[in-house]
């Protein structure tokens, strides 16, 4: 699919919907977990709050604020009319006018009070459109699936990084920050990057000052995006020789990951690639561990655009077909070794799922 | 200044009780007290993107996913960190509050935090305009509708603590040394990607906790975020960076170039004599007149054209601005970034300088190195 096939598939979805006037809108406040159905619609990636509005017969306007970062804008959207605006919502309202039209509104959910607020007065008719833009997002086009492909060639290098300067008496923080300069020096813009370690760790979280130790186990979610397209990997490390029971784990981990992998072929519900991870746990005792508290989903689509297919969950009944990108990670907390990270980003093709990796996950050993 | 929101806080956040001990956090909500009379307690939001107002309360900053704090006018306070139980072990080191649980069922939780405040006051919402919108209905469902005390704390916020000016003395001199590395880069012929990182590379070296880059690829007439590799050198490079030291930023505008050049005369001199008539009581806006003025002929930066500075603090942009239309006037503690620029259609310049405002005029914080251009 490419991005023009993409918009015509929007613009469908307006014609079926009844809408005239479809709007995209976006704080800025970009988040792996937050669909930005401005960057579906425009592939620019703003500074701050930014909107397009695609009418019924094709215009698109693409507003970005700050107003100076326009020529960016231009640059990047060629084909949009671009405006630079210090206000988002007083730019789209004056725009939009009172022509009496029917309006479908994207991002709004997602999108900070201030601005969901007042934009919800201004267009006090239009309705919820997220299904509108997202649902002709679920499949990545070819230049995303391209960008992810990078993303993930980023990440393993980062990996690498990491492996080679991980060291007990390094903080987390230091090794966080270390990781996401060097994925930005391959060409990285961004880099959602969860790490931290320890003996025992309840969940993957946000580095801290913690200071590693030898015994550490150190699980870390490289995240990098390129050119606005994210992939990523799950990766644990031990800092010294891992224990015989945390290597039995972990190949558990990779056997239920590699079942998710063989279960995600087009046309089957995702419910069904979480299900086949869960029951590789569930063989082996481990059945309670896969619901929450101790986990609510196996993987998870990857932005930052659209996040379609969603979760990969038991109560994801979505469809998979070629061309979606989604992380399988049968991620666990086991009472053995607590939290233990295990994931590769795939892209479904006619043949199944395809790992975007060139080496997939296996539990390190960092030599002290 | 906007540049480009990360999606994850990756820095060093966890909280310093040397540098802000616990009594100056309570300080801090003491004021709030003061302008709050009514007030039976506060309840205070932040995410990744905005979280000034929680910073300043709980030293907390919001790395992955919001937070909200419950900070009674009496008692202890709370905070709720999104992500779960399993996530508080990670969150504690980055706050003096002790009591911390998960961010869920934020109505219910707030309901009957209110209802335990005594006094019968009713609290008060800080950052609520940063909410998600489901969140935003959550807590007004709860707490009714209270009133919003965010540009009140912002108020206080101003000044600055001699404990927040030493903070920032220390980001201004990480800002210093990341231009630094950032000229020594230019100078030796590196290309633009490599010049910028080896800036932001300095400042993650020094204790940065974020670092924002702006630059530009057409002589300085426009800025744009690191979005892929530049590998070709471009000199003269105008270059912005944000460092962020312990929550405080500060911010400059550099024109790195490997020869001299005479392009920053004019603004460095714009720059210096605003520095001149910054003092305590003045209005923002004659110091943004005063630039326009200075710059004279010379047609205004698209980037400064509107705006020639803001305060900083915990935010890369607080109120005031300075800018022709602002009705504040400067206060002693207050710190600033202040810029000036000029474009034409071929290229742009634009320097900068953070200052101080003392009691009787301002200290210069940092300047834009006119040695590194």
């Amino acid at each position: 699919m490419t991005h023009e096939e993409r918009l015509a598939a929007i613009r469908a979805n307006m014609a079926e919907r009844k809408l005239d006037t479809l709007v995209a809108i976006h704080d800025g406040a970009h988040f792996i977990e937050t669909p930005n159905p401005v960057f579906v619609l425009s592939r620019f990636k703003s500074l701050g709050p930014a909107a397009v509005v695609l009418r019924k017969g094709g215009e698109t306007s693409l507003t970005v604020t700050p107003a100076w970062d326009a020529e960016r804008a231009k640059d990047c959207c060629p084909g949009l009319n671009v405006m630079g605006a210090e206000d988002v919502v007083e730019a789209l309202t004056a725009s939009l006018g009172n022509d009496g039209s029917t309006i479908g509104i994207a991002g709004l959910p997602f999108t900070r009070w201030e601005i969901a607020s007042r934009l919800r007065q201004a267009l006090p008719r239009a309705s919820a459109a997220e299904d509108v833009v997202f649902g002709a997002a679920a499949a990545k086009t070819e230049d995303e699936i391209a960008h992810a492909r990078e993303a993930t060639r980023i990440a393993e290098l980062g990996y690498a990084r990491m492996l080679e300067i991980a060291r007990p008496g390094m903080s987390e923080d230091e090794l966080a920050v270390e990781l996401r300069w060097h994925t930005k020096t391959l060409g990285a813009e961004d880099n959602f990057l969860l790490l931290c370690a320890g003996p025992r760790n309840p969940a993957v979280a946000p580095s801290n000052g913690r200071i590693m130790q030898a015994g550490d186990t150190l699980v870390a979610e490289i995240t990098p995006s390129y050119r606005g397209q994210l992939a990523q990997i799950c990766r644990t490390v031990t800092l010294g020789p891992a224990s015989t029971d945390l290597k039995d784990k972990y190949e558990l981990l990779v056997r239920a990951m590699n079942a998710g992998i063989a279960a995600a072929v087009p046309g089957v519900p995702m419910s069904s690639v979480c299900r086949a991870m869960n029951a590789v746990l569930e063989a082996k005792g481990y059945g309670e561990y896969c619901h929450p508290p101790h986990i609510r989903r196996r993987g998870h689509g990857l932005g930052f655009g659209s996040i379609r297919p969603g979760d990969v969950s038991l109560d994801n009944d979505t469809k998979l077909e070629e061309g979606m990108l989604f992380m399988i990670h049968p991620n666990q907390h086991l009472p053995q070794t607590g939290y233990l990270l295990c994931g590769e980003p795939v892209v479904l093709t006619a043949r199944g799922a395809e790992p975007l990796t060139k080496h997939q996950s296996a539990l390190a050993e960092i030599s002290l | 200044m906007l540049a480009m929101n990360p999606t994850l806080l990756v820095g060093p956040s966890d909280w310093d009780a040397a540098r802000m001990p616990r009594e100056e956090f309570v300080a801090r909500a003491t004021a709030l007290w003061r302008l709050a009379k009514a007030a039976s307690g506060a309840i205070v939001y932040g995410d990744r993107a905005h979280h000034a107002e929680l910073a300043y309360l709980t030293g907390f900053t919001p790395k992955l996913e919001a937070a909200l704090a419950l900070i009674p006018r009496v008692g202890a306070p709370r905070l709720l960190v999104g992500g779960g139980a399993n996530m508080l072990q990670a969150a504690k080191p980055l706050t003096w509050i002790e009591n911390l649980r998960p961010l869920r069922n934020a109505s219910e939780t707030v309901t009957q935090w209110a209802r335990e405040q005594s006094g019968g006051g009713r609290p008060v919402l800080i950052g609520g305009a940063f909410m998600p919108p489901a969140l935003r209905h959550e807590v007004d469902e709860a707490a009714g509708a209270i009133a919003d005390k965010t540009s009140d704390l912002r108020s206080l916020m101003r000044r600055k603590s001699e404990r927040e000016l030493a903070v920032v003395r220390e980001a201004c001199a990480t800002l210093d040394m990341a231009i630094a590395a950032m000229g020594n880069a230019q100078r030796s012929g590196k290309s633009a990607t490599d010049t910028i990182l080896a800036g932001e590379y300095a400042a993650h070296k020094r204790g940065a906790q974020d670092v924002r880059t702006l630059f530009s690829l057409d002589g300085g007439r426009t800025l744009r975020p690191f979005e892929t590799l530049v590998d070709r050198a471009i000199d003269p490079l105008q270059v912005y960076v944000a460092v962020r030291q312990h929550g405080y930023w500060a911010e400059g505008f550099a024109l790195l170039s490997a020869t001299s050049t005479d392009r920053v005369v004019r603004p460095a001199e714009v720059l210096a004599s605003a520095f001149a008539i910054i003092e305590p009581g003045r209005p923002c806006a004659e110091v943004a007149h005063a630039i326009a003025q200075g710059i004279g002929s010379l047609q205004p930066h698209p980037v400064t054209a509107h705006m020639q500075g803001n305060a900083m603090g915990l935010a890369l942009e607080e109120q005031p601005l300075i800018a022709t239309g602002s009705e504040d006037t400067f206060q002693a503690g207050d710190v600033f970034s202040l810029r000036v620029g000029v474009a034409n259609e071929r290229e742009g310049t634009i320097v900068s300088a953070m200052v101080a405002v003392g009691e009787r005029g301002c200290d210069v914080l940092w300047p834009a190195p006119l040695s590194e251009q």
